[in-house]
């Protein structure tokens, strides 16, 4: 099999950078649109036609992305090894755009079958084309830079990655203020058209001497891999599903199905450490730190979900805040993962990975259990001159920021640096899996015990005096639920950093040339 | 003629199935924006509506069942509450849109400057298109909660054979503070199977 010829070989220096640069803008606006639903999400459901009784059925909007993205990670790097990184970098942004167009349109006119199915779809669509995104823009990275500059290369494309989707939420809550007369939400997905068209048209005319291809290419593409991965996710997430609420946390399916996707997922995994090519390299599956760094990224995963999905959600529904209010709640918990990642990566070379990703782990733990205690007018407490929310949510970002660094880090150390591309897509792999099946997982337990939370309730007066009633049991049901995610999402952290502390082992030089 | 024979059609129905959706504007009742409402009705005076209003940007379905003169309420999560007195009076009663004397088989014929627009099918069912325009009083004395500030065009697609009416887009200034307005129905069912649930006692 004969690889197409690298970017390198035909760019000169001195477009480098800018190839580089527009990968990273590429990953960073389908990054971005990973998370962007979740302060928009009542008003996409709203526009969608679906009732409040039945916000359950709106998870799919985000885990219908975070599928797309967990099937298509491990899949279009190798592609892009044979058929040219930047056709398939243009592929996935057609995909991506694709995917925005059927959102931005969902509900507006008259599809066959419902809204909602139409919206997953754009979704999904949006989340393969931006999860290829992850390993071609690294693998690109690794492609222009390959001397020591390279790992500064692999750094910069994956903190647009981190940096994309943690900005999301905020980003789209702004942005659909800003827009509000002009398609509000729909705006946003209208918006990534353009984008999505740039950075595509910049990187095939930046590498357009690189045009030749191996035909032998669809060969080496694990489409059965990626199949068994994304099938087995799905059916877990739909094990998950909580198709009745009012008497069970989970689908009523649970046992047959989550047997299934357990079945399918070992199908895969028995694959992988029998292919000779596996996606994931034999070595990285022994190594009890590669490991332990992948299950704390799942689990923290997990935490990062809760933090990025409840915290909107819980001002619109609880603290009564509007879109852009809810965003900026969100936003305090957001500016603490950069600064926590910055400090992260300074830990790391003093004390070691081990040290400091337990304890951004803990500090996340420590804020989440304060947050596990918040009350109702809980944006008016005050410790000195700072609301206590704001210092929690900027502990619960900081601390996460922290682990983000040495762990992704410390994979880095254990492969080759030819793999670092893929290594550093395996980390954003696990904390996407483990963002998918905690967003599933934890919104079939909010789900059952809101409705436990709130049960019957009666309600006397006219219409407008009985909504209220409702209105305001709902709210304290809804930050009843809120605590004990958070409450959940704390023992998570605690239970990363004790799988970090024992099997992450102490790393000194973060930075070393790997192997 | 076609309003004639639509409105007499109309008049002898049983039972219906009605969608509302509102297309343009705003039409608040109580604080809720109006945003749908679908209702199966079985007359003269039964009917079980499901109306869909927009509170900030939450969606709530306020079920409402008026069976044998009482008035039930069903929020979201919670039980039927039986409406009494003036907040049962308050409550649209979509039943009194179909009434003989008058609902939409007295009102329709009513129209001023009728005129064919030509045939088109709705559903699979050949219709005839026909406007007209309707004062302010005659609407608002077919449904009390719809005021309008001026006259209000009406599109009817009537069946051909049957003269029964397939869907209904009414345009006016019945919205927020007299803004202008649009309201899509869908009739369907006729004289089909409805079932009214009784709601149980609370």
């Amino acid at each position: 099999m004969t690889a197409a010829p690298a970017i390198s070989d035909s760019a000169p220096s001195t477009r480098r950078p800018l190839l580089l640069l527009i990968a990273g803008a590429g990953l960073f606006v389908t990054a971005l649109d990973a998370y962007v639903v979740v302060t928009i999400l009542p008003s996409m459901v709203a526009d969608i036609g679906l009732t409040i009784d039945r916000f359950e059925q709106a998870t799919p909007i985000v885990t219908g992305f975070l599928g797309g993205y967990v099937v298509a990670m491990p899949l279009l790097g190798a592609y892009s090894d044979v058929r040219g990184r930047a056709p398939v970098y243009a592929v996935c942004m057609l995909v991506f755009a694709a995917g925005s167009a059927i959102t931005a349109t969902a509900g507006l006119w008259s599809f066959p079958g419902p809204a909602l199915a139409w919206l997953v779809a754009g979704r999904f669509l949006q989340g393969l084309g931006g999860g290829g995104l992850v390993p071609l823009s690294l693998a690109l990275a690794a492609d222009l830079y390959r001397d020591e500059r390279r790992s500064l290369a692999l750094g910069s494309v994956a903190a647009m990655q981190e940096a994309g989707s943690v900005f999301g939420p905020l980003y789209g809550a702004t942005l659909a203020a800003a827009a509000a007369t002009i398609g509000g939400w729909r705006f946003i997905f209208w918006l990534n058209l353009p984008l999505a068209a740039l950075c595509a048209g910049g990187l095939l005319v930046g590498s357009r001497r690189q045009s030749r291809l191996d035909p032998s290419a669809a060969t080496s593409l694990d489409w059965v891999g990626a199949a068994l991965l994304g099938s087995g996710l799905a059916l877990l997430v739909l094990a998950l599903y909580p198709d009745d609420p009012n008497t069970r946390a989970t689908s009523g399916l649970l046992i047959p199905v989550g047997a299934l996707s357990l079945v399918v997922l070992g199908l895969y995994a028995r694959r992988q450490a029998t292919r000779l090519e596996p996606l994931i390299p034999q070595r990285l599956l022994h190594s009890r730190a590669f490991i332990g760094a992948t299950v704390a990224n799942l689990l923290i995963g997990v935490a990062l979900m809760v933090a990025l999905v409840d915290v909107p959600l819980l001002g619109r529904l609880v603290f009564k805040l509007d879109q852009l209010g809810s965003g900026l709640l969100l936003s305090r918990f957001l500016i603490g993962v950069p600064i926590g990642a910055l400090i992260g990566g300074l830990l790391a070379r003093r004390i070691g990975a081990r040290a400091t990703a337990v304890a951004g782990m803990i500090l996340a733990a420590a804020a989440f259990t304060q947050m596990a205690g918040w009350q109702a007018n809980e944006l008016d407490v005050r410790f000195g001159p700072l609301p206590v929310a704001t210092i929690a949510l900027s502990a619960c970002g900081l601390g996460l920021g922290v682990v983000i660094a040495p762990l992704a880090a410390r994979v880095l150390e254990l492969t080759r640096a030819e793999h670092h591309g893929l290594a550093s897509s395996l980390v954003v792999l696990a904390r996407t899996v483990g963002m998918l099946i905690g967003l599933a997982a934890l919104t079939a337990y909010g789900l059952f015990r809101f409705r436990q939370i709130l049960g019957t309730p009666h309600l006397t007066g006219d219409v407008r005096a009985q909504v209220d009633q409702l209105e305001r049991l709902v709210g304290a049901a809804f930050l009843q639920e809120y605590r004990e995610i958070f409450a959940v999402a704390a023992a998570l952290c605690l239970v990363a950093a004790l799988v970090a502390g024992l099997t992450v082992g102490r790393a000194q030089a973060v930075a070393r040339p790997a192997d | 003629m076609a309003l004639r024979g639509g409105g007499a059609a109309m008049a002898k129905l049983k039972t219906v199935h009605a969608n509302l959706k509102f297309t343009k504007g705003t039409v608040t009742f109580r604080g809720f924006a109006l945003v749908a409402a679908r209702a199966a009705v079985r007359l003269p005076g039964d009917s079980d509506a499901i109306y869909t209003v927009r509170q900030q940007d939450v969606q709530i379905a306020l079920e409402v069942i008026i069976a044998g003169g009482h008035v039930y309420l069903h929020l979201p999560f919670s039980g039927y509450n039986e409406l009494t007195g003036a907040d049962a009076a308050d409550i649209p009663d979509l039943a009194k849109l179909f009434d003989a004397r008058t609902g939409l088989p007295a009102v329709i014929p009513a129209g001023r400057n009728p005129k064919n627009l030509g045939a088109e099918k709705v559903g699979e069912v050949d219709s005839n298109k026909v406007e007209a325009t309707y004062d302010a009083s005659l609407i608002h004395s077919m449904l009390a909660q719809l005021n309008s500030s001026g006259d209000v065009d009406a599109v009817f697609w009537i069946g051909g054979s049957d003269h029964l009416i397939r869907k209904a887009v009414l345009s006016g200034l019945f919205g927020d503070n007299g803004t202008p307005s649009s309201v899509e129905v869908d009739l369907s069912g006729f004289n089909g199977s409805v079932t009214i649930p009784t709601p149980p006692a609370s």
